[in-house]
């Protein structure tokens, strides 16, 4: 993007930034304290994109109004306008705003072979932040006229096309264009819109694309081929591409934004967009591999960056309201209630399932209500990092060098790039992960989820701010960094788990923190130890796994490392990995229960708690 | 700062309501504005573009694809017939040709030199919008549709399958807490909407769908008695191109609850009258929940003591409340005290909470979040 | 295996002939010493039932001469014209076999080629061995021993027994009584093969059981095998760079299975390219494989729903020559730069070239054969090899036909148990050696060396 970012950060004292979800909008105000930037306040709105408002700029005055009244500055003018620049005790230097509100950015993309240039065109739209509707290509196993079928019935707000690498082919890739061309998807927005098809492919079929869509309805922009060649991805100018037609055309249309847009003084991003920018700049900063999740009320998104390359999925129907229904419906109650102490109802429980869907502000006030909800949490997280596994892989179709001595081992293309073992950072954040009343159950739902290995960070994000920094970074990076570092980031703790699986009682790891100074022991295949470790501090870790299991230096091998507590600590879990509850349901609630005991899951509530865990008056 | 999040769903005895019906692409309006039109007259027709059938002659004439334009025998925009010749090859000196069928009838639409591949438009399809709601037309938008206005009852329910349908109401339960069951519905129900109570089962539904009932409005409803009508378990709730052939309301929610008292009244008042139902609900960006609209009888206006439309979501003592979350789900109440300051909830969480009194007497506390409004 | 055990078959019988030969004299050389002993009587021979054939067991009456050193047996075969002629013919196809074998592992060239050469050998080496239609000794046995199995026979000739008593000093009696003609014919089964057969039922059984189970459903895993779930990137690859894919069945007929097996993979690219609408390219160096080829390719294209893409020209024979067809084959790939190439069949010296030529074209390669002397180059300039028995599991692994499935998880049973056998085999053998020369162990070490015999004679038969 060729936004010009104001060099005057020497005069920057105060930062206002909005972050439109669907759902509510999040504001944060971040100022200078002691000359280092800090978030200081913030408020929450619900978001007006929808009737009655139809115009996003209420909610977002609304939440603005709300800082205004808990910090006591005096943000907006008598006629609701931002106050520009700051004074001593009123308006702020720079406004920012993300949004995914209306749905965020929806796309179709297109590319010749599925799991290439197909592939390629999907993680570009993703990276971008948007919503990717379906993928067209020439092997999706779809005939033409379902592909057809298809494209009519879907309302995109712009189409990615790629294919043929540069100097390949041109037959397939006209031959998709010329499917969606007849087909001509209608826009979301209005009749006059025209249609912004984005074409990132081979560099000898722009002519076709030019007389494919040169006859009305369709703004055709061209960039780069995306895959210049099967081995190599360039994805780069593809998004650049789609952040300025989302402003230039998206934005212009929905409700509001056009308002929004004028006050801003960076170019609004789509949410998720920011979020993977902020997470790219950590995992470069620190050198590590990090893996972020959002798990919202609709749609969860995976970001992951490892060994420097960035993947984000987003699964459309696991989340915690809107699609709750459909996380039991994919997962099923059975597999939900592995994580589960105590009997319930399944009557009832799906009864509640389907409720909280149609009335998805809800908040659980039991515990019963809560365990169920972070059950369903756990399978949502666990079915989304299964599909960003998938999606984050090596490239398709490039040629192997080999030797004789690969003969029993060839290893294939395409293999996913996450690595358990691998991952140094795991970034959380959305409501039922940064608002669960204890931070040790935010720890535990990252672990039974995601099941890292080896020695694991774990962090939450504290009010998601992370798509706020993420705009911020592209004005002012420092302020950006400095949030990042002080405010955003909780740290929960390290999680430590060795690879392998053995039989219970056996004997699986022995550690000692600081050289036993702060403890050492034993653990047995099955067991779960919690051991505390401060904010703030580190201590070193001396882990010695029993024979068949790794913590990452390899089968059986020490590893001494340092490590980060935090506000839960170091949780030791020799569960083994791949983890597998038992199948029986009272050996495996027993289970549950033990792991639940050892951590302090959930503690019997405060005497002032106000609704028991049983007692409906009904 | 007194707000509840969720603004509790329309129920009103009475009111102006304005229904856009409007073409998915533009087409031909076929009323006028004044007109008095009924719930199934059409207002707005056109012709979708027909379906597309893909052809690559190039291969079927082993030809090269630049040659295919000279091969055809039809040109663009050339009706052609199914079955019929539309392209030969020029074969060896003039024998072995080859011929190529039109695999569908249409309008032969594009043929590219590059891929060798020909498009055939099918006919057009004609896509309708009916009135949905008796009433006039209030304005015609050229080429697009039409609005048409009422003064209606409207209820607003809070999930629903299926999509627009109208008949005469009629009663199955005499009690809003009376549960909806099979035998409730006899055959004179045929094409009428018939109101139910409280939870409606999956057999009393089934029974509806044979004698042809057209809706089904009622409390609440199982998810397993879901689950066994639509024959899979619902994921997302969008919904409203369901191929049942009943429009199905649910105004509470899921389980054994009774419908609101009022929402029962205002039905049982309006008894033998005609309605129109849509069960199209997404509870998505863009909120539709279903509807049942009621139009009032001619020459009645819209009551205005029933217009004092109080500032959306505000809760204060003594506003009407229901809760909308385990423990207490679906009890009614008002609203006994606002604390300022979050509590702990048995979850362990923090929050705003509000205590209710409810109609038992009894006062209970439960977070903000978990209560709606109840609208009037 | 069995041309081994042929061979050792007959030298064994010609060594036995020409020890019997040698005690016949010593028995005649020191006949005149003292009265001869009595013979026995009532000799009967009864042919061996449930054996393989070759087997008569006779049975006498003991000679009324006391104190007796043993009893001699011998045979008389009766004439069989057509014998020697036909075990010089099998043993002349037998030393071509083999001589062809080692041609074929030393050399690169072409079998029929080697099979020429090695029968000239072959019929040159072999010299003629005649059987002498006297009285022969079988051997002798113990005085207190009235019976005698005589074995190493033929079973197609009729024979005739008789039986001396050899005196204390060594002088032979009269012949007994010559028995009837008898044929040790075969019988239907033979008893000492009952091991082999409840270790065939073992693995029929499995395959069977394993058929069965998979049709009513029961999951069965095979191992990936990455040479085959490459086969769509590399079929996307040149669909993304817009050029065609090439197919090489092998430079032999379709006798060979090997050629058979790169048919049934051909199906499966050949399908793929359909669905991703990718040219695919068949030049063959046999007029029935490319019979063969076409009809897969146009089922393929037929399954894939995609008839209107099949062009039979692009199948095409080029040359029996092995190296002419490998020069059109390089060139080719030089001249069109194809983005996929495969080979699946039975190579020879031209594995490398070819293999070479294609990645030198920055072509994603796939390479399935059974020669064990061409792996190493495929697997060196390939991105993928199917090795040997991968080959021959793809049409299982490829179908997913629970039939097919169930068949490679049977013969998955027979493998285990052979590879037990070898385990305990060696197991026991060495312990028998290492206990061979120790002192206290004899009992052990004799117990060893029995359980060995049994197991290479009875359970795997000779």
């Amino acid at each position: 993007m060729s936004s010009a970012s104001p060099d005057i950060p020497a005069s920057v004292k105060v930062i206002l930034a909005t972050d439109c979800g669907s759902t509510t909008t999040k504001a944060i105000m971040i100022e200078q304290v002691d000359g280092v930037f800090r978030q200081t306040w913030r408020g929450e709105a619900p978001t007006t994109v929808e009737e009655p408002f139809a115009n996003v700029t209420v909610g977002v005055l609304n939440a603005l109004t709300e800082i205004q009244e808990v910090s006591g500055r005096r943000l907006l003018d008598d006629d609701g306008q931002i106050i520009r620049p700051a004074t001593a005790d009123a308006g702020c230097d720079i406004y920012i705003s993300t949004s995914s509100a209306g749905g965020g950015l929806q796309m179709m993309v297109a590319g010749v072979v599925r799991e290439m240039t197909a592939a390629s065109a999907k993680r570009a739209a993703l990276g971008a932040g948007a919503i990717v509707m379906d993928t067209i290509a020439s092997n999706d196993k779809r005939r033409p006229h379902e592909q057809i079928q298809r494209i009519r019935e879907l309302r995109p707000d712009m189409v990615l096309i790629s294919g043929g690498t540069d100097g390949g082919d041109t037959k397939k890739v006209t031959e998709i264009a010329e499917l969606i061309a007849p087909a001509k998807p209608r826009p979301r927005f209005g009749k006059s819109y025209e249609l912004p098809i984005i074409f990132a492919g081979n560099v000898k079929a722009q002519s076709e694309m030019k007389r494919v869509f040169g006859d009305g309805g369709f703004d055709l922009k061209i960039t780069d081929n995306l895959r210049p060649s099967l081995e190599q991805e360039n994805l780069g100018p593809a998004r650049d591409m789609i952040h300025d037609v989302f402003l230039e055309h998206v934005m212009a249309h929905a409700p509001g934004y056009d308002k929004l847009m004028s006050i801003t003084d960076a170019p609004i991003m789509p949410t998720p967009g920011a979020v993977g920018d902020i997470l790219q700049t950590i995992a470069k900063g620190r050198g590590i591999n990090a893996v972020g999740v959002d798990i919202g009320g609709a749609t969860t998104d995976v970001f992951s960056v490892f060994d420097g390359t960035f993947n984000r999925t987003v699964s459309a129907n696991l989340g915690m309201s809107y699609s709750i229904s459909n996380v039991c419906a994919e997962a099923t109650l059975p597999t939900i209630l592995r994580w589960v102490h105590i009997d319930m109802d399944e009557r009832e429980l799906r009864n509640r399932v389907k409720n909280k869907m149609i009335r998805p502000t809800t908040i659980p006030q039991t515990l019963e209500a809560l365990v169920f909800e972070q059950a369903v949490a756990r399978e949502a997280l666990r079915l989304a990092y299964k599909q960003h596994k998938e999606f984050a892989t090596t490239l398709k179709g490039v040629q192997q060098q080999r030797t004789v001595g690969d003969t029993f081992s060839q290893q294939s293309g395409g293999e996913t790039i996450v690595d358990s073992m691998k991952l140094d950072l795991l970034v959380a954040s959305g409501g039922v992960l940064s608002h669960a009343p204890r931070m040790h159950q935010t720890a535990m739902l990252l672990i039974d989820a995601f099941e890292p290995e080896g020695i694991t960070e774990l962090a939450k994000d504290s009010i998601f701010m992370m798509p706020h920094l993420g705009v911020l970074a592209s004005v002012h990076e420092t302020a950006a960094m400095e949030v990042f570092e002080r405010d955003c980031l909780v740290f929960l703790g390290t999680c430590v788990a060795p690879k392998g699986l053995g039989k219970p009682g056996k004997t699986c790891f022995s550690w000692s923190l600081d050289g036993g100074a702060r403890g050492s022991g034993e653990l047995q295949f099955g067991d779960i130890e919690l051991v505390e470790l401060g904010p703030d501090e580190t201590a070193e870790i001396e882990i010695k796994p029993a024979r068949g299991f790794d913590v990452g230096a390899g089968n059986g091998k020490v590893v001494k490392q340092t490590i980060r507590g935090g506000t839960v600590g170091v949780i030791l879990d020799a569960r083994g990995r791949a983890l597998a509850l038992p199948e029986e349901r009272s050996a495996c609630q027993a289970a549950m229960s033990r792991v639940i005991d050892q951590i302090g899951l959930y503690p019997e509530p405060a005497a002032e708690a106000v609704a028991q865990t049983s007692g409906s008056t009904r | 700062m007194a707000k509840a999040y969720t603004p509790g769903l329309k129920v009103t005895a009475s009111t102006h309501h304005e229904a856009h019906r409007v073409l998915p692409i533009p087409g031909e309006v076929k009323v006028a504005e004044g007109d008095t039109v009924e719930a199934d007259t059409v207002v707005a027709e056109t012709f979708m573009d027909g379906d597309i059938t893909p052809l690559n002659v190039a291969n079927l004439l082993s030809a090269q694809p630049g040659d295919v334009p000279e091969l055809m025998l039809k040109k663009e925009g050339d009706a052609v017939e199914k079955d019929e010749p539309i392209a030969r090859s020029k074969g060896v000196f003039g024998m072995f040709k080859a011929e190529c069928r039109a695999p569908a009838s249409g309008t032969l639409e594009t043929v590219s030199s590059t891929t060798g591949q020909i498009m055939i438009r099918g006919a057009s399809i004609p896509v309708q919008v009916k009135a949905y709601l008796p009433g006039r037309v209030l304005e015609v938008l050229p080429a697009e549709g039409v609005i048409i206005e009422n003064e209606v009852a409207l209820i607003q329910g809070i999930f629903g399958i299926g999509g627009e349908t109208s008949g005469t109401i009629m009663m199955a339960c005499s009690a809003h807490d009376e549960e909806l069951d099979a035998p409730a519905i006899t055959p004179e129900m045929s094409g009428a909407v018939v109101i139910g109570g409280a939870r409606m089962t999956a057999a009393a539904i089934e029974k509806a769908r044979e004698v042809g009932v057209a809706a089904v409005v009622s409390g609440g409803i199982d998810d397993s008695d879901l689950r066994e009508i639509l024959g899979y378990d619902l994921g997302v709730a969008i919904t409203g191109t369901e191929k049942l052939g009943i429009t199905v309301v649910v105004t509470e929610g899921f389980g054994e609850i009774g419908m609101a008292k009022r929402t029962f009244e205002l039905l049982q008042a309006r008894s033998g009258r005609m309605a129109s139902v849509n069960g199209a609900t997404q509870i998505r960006a863009g909120v539709m929940r279903p509807e049942i609209l009621i139009p009032l009888e001619a020459g009645k206006t819209a009551d205005s003591e029933e217009t004092n439309h109080t500032e959306s979501g505000v809760l204060e003592l003594g506003t009407p409340i229901r809760v909308i979350r385990d423990p207490y789900f679906g009890l009614i109440g008002t609203v006994a005290a606002l604390p300022e300051s979050p509590q702990v909830l048995g979850s362990g969480s923090k929050s705003r909470v509000l205590d209710v009194a409810l109609e038992s007497g009894d006062t209970v506390t439960v977070p903000r979040a978990n209560v709606e409004l109840i609208e009037t | 295996m069995s041309r081994v055990g042929l061979r050792s078959v007959l030298i064994l019988t010609t060594l036995c002939t020409l020890c019997a030969s040698g005690v016949v004299v010593a028995a005649m050389a020191s006949n005149s010493a003292a009265a001869p002993p009595e013979p026995p009587t009532n000799l009967i021979a009864v042919d061996k039932p449930w054996d393989g054939g070759g087997v008569v067991e006779l049975e006498w009456t003991a000679s009324v001469t006391p104190d007796i050193k043993g009893y001699e047996v011998f045979v008389h075969q009766m004439v069989s014209p057509l014998v020697g002629e036909l075990e010089t013919n099998m043993q002349a196809d037998a030393e071509a076999e083999d001589q062809t074998q080692e041609i074929l592992e030393g050399e690169g060239v072409a079998p029929e080629d080697a099979d020429q050469q090695a029968r000239v050998e072959a019929e040159n080496d072999v010299t003629l061995t005649t059987n002498e239609p006297e009285w022969t000794s079988m051997g002798i046995v113990l005085g207190n021993e009235l019976a005698y199995t005589a074995t190493g026979l033929d079973k197609a000739t009729p024979y005739v027994f008789m039986v001396r008593t050899i005196g204390a000093d060594s002088t032979a009696s009269a012949n007994s009584n010559i028995t009837t003609q008898l044929i040790p014919v075969a019988a239907w089964f033979d008893g000492e093969k009952l091991p082999l057969f409840c270790i065939l039922g073992v693995i029929c059984g499995a395959v069977f059981l394993f058929v069965l189970l998979a049709r009513n459903g029961m999951p069965m895993k095979i191992r990936t095998i990455a040479g085959l779930k490459a086969v769509d990137e590399a079929v996307g690859r040149a669909t993304e760079m817009g050029r065609s894919i090439l197919y090489i069945n092998g430079i032999q007929d379709m006798d060979d299975l090997q050629t058979v097996a790169g048919v049934t993979v051909l199906g499966h690219v050949a399908k793929t390219a359909a669905e991703y609408d990718a040219k695919i390219e068949v030049p063959t160096s046999r007029s029935l494989v490319m019979t063969a080829a076409r009809e897969t390719v146009q089922a393929s294209y037929f399954t894939a729903a995609r008839p209107d893409a099949y062009n039979p020209d692009l199948i095409y024979y080029v040359t029996d020559e092995q190296f002419g067809f490998v020069a059109y084959v390089s060139g080719m790939m030089t001249r069109e730069k194809p983005a996929a190439c495969f080979y699946m069949g039975a190579f020879f010296a031209e594995s490398l070239i070819l293999a070479e030529t294609g990645n030198s074209v920055g072509a994603i390669q796939i390479a399935g054969t059974a020669q064990p002397s061409q792996l190493p180059f495929f697997v060196a300039a390939c991105d993928y090899t199917l090795i040997g028995e991968e080959f021959f599991a793809a049409s299982a692994y490829l179908s997913g036909q629970p039939d097919q499935l169930g068949s490679l998880k049977g013969q998955d049973v027979g493998k285990i148990l052979v590879g037990i056998l070898i385990i305990i085999g060696v197991t026991l053998a060495t312990i028998a050696s290492a206990t061979a020369s120790a002192p206290g162990l004899a009992g052990l070490h004799e117990s060893m060396t029995s359980a060995v015999d049994f197991l290479v004679n009875t359970i795997l038969g000779s």
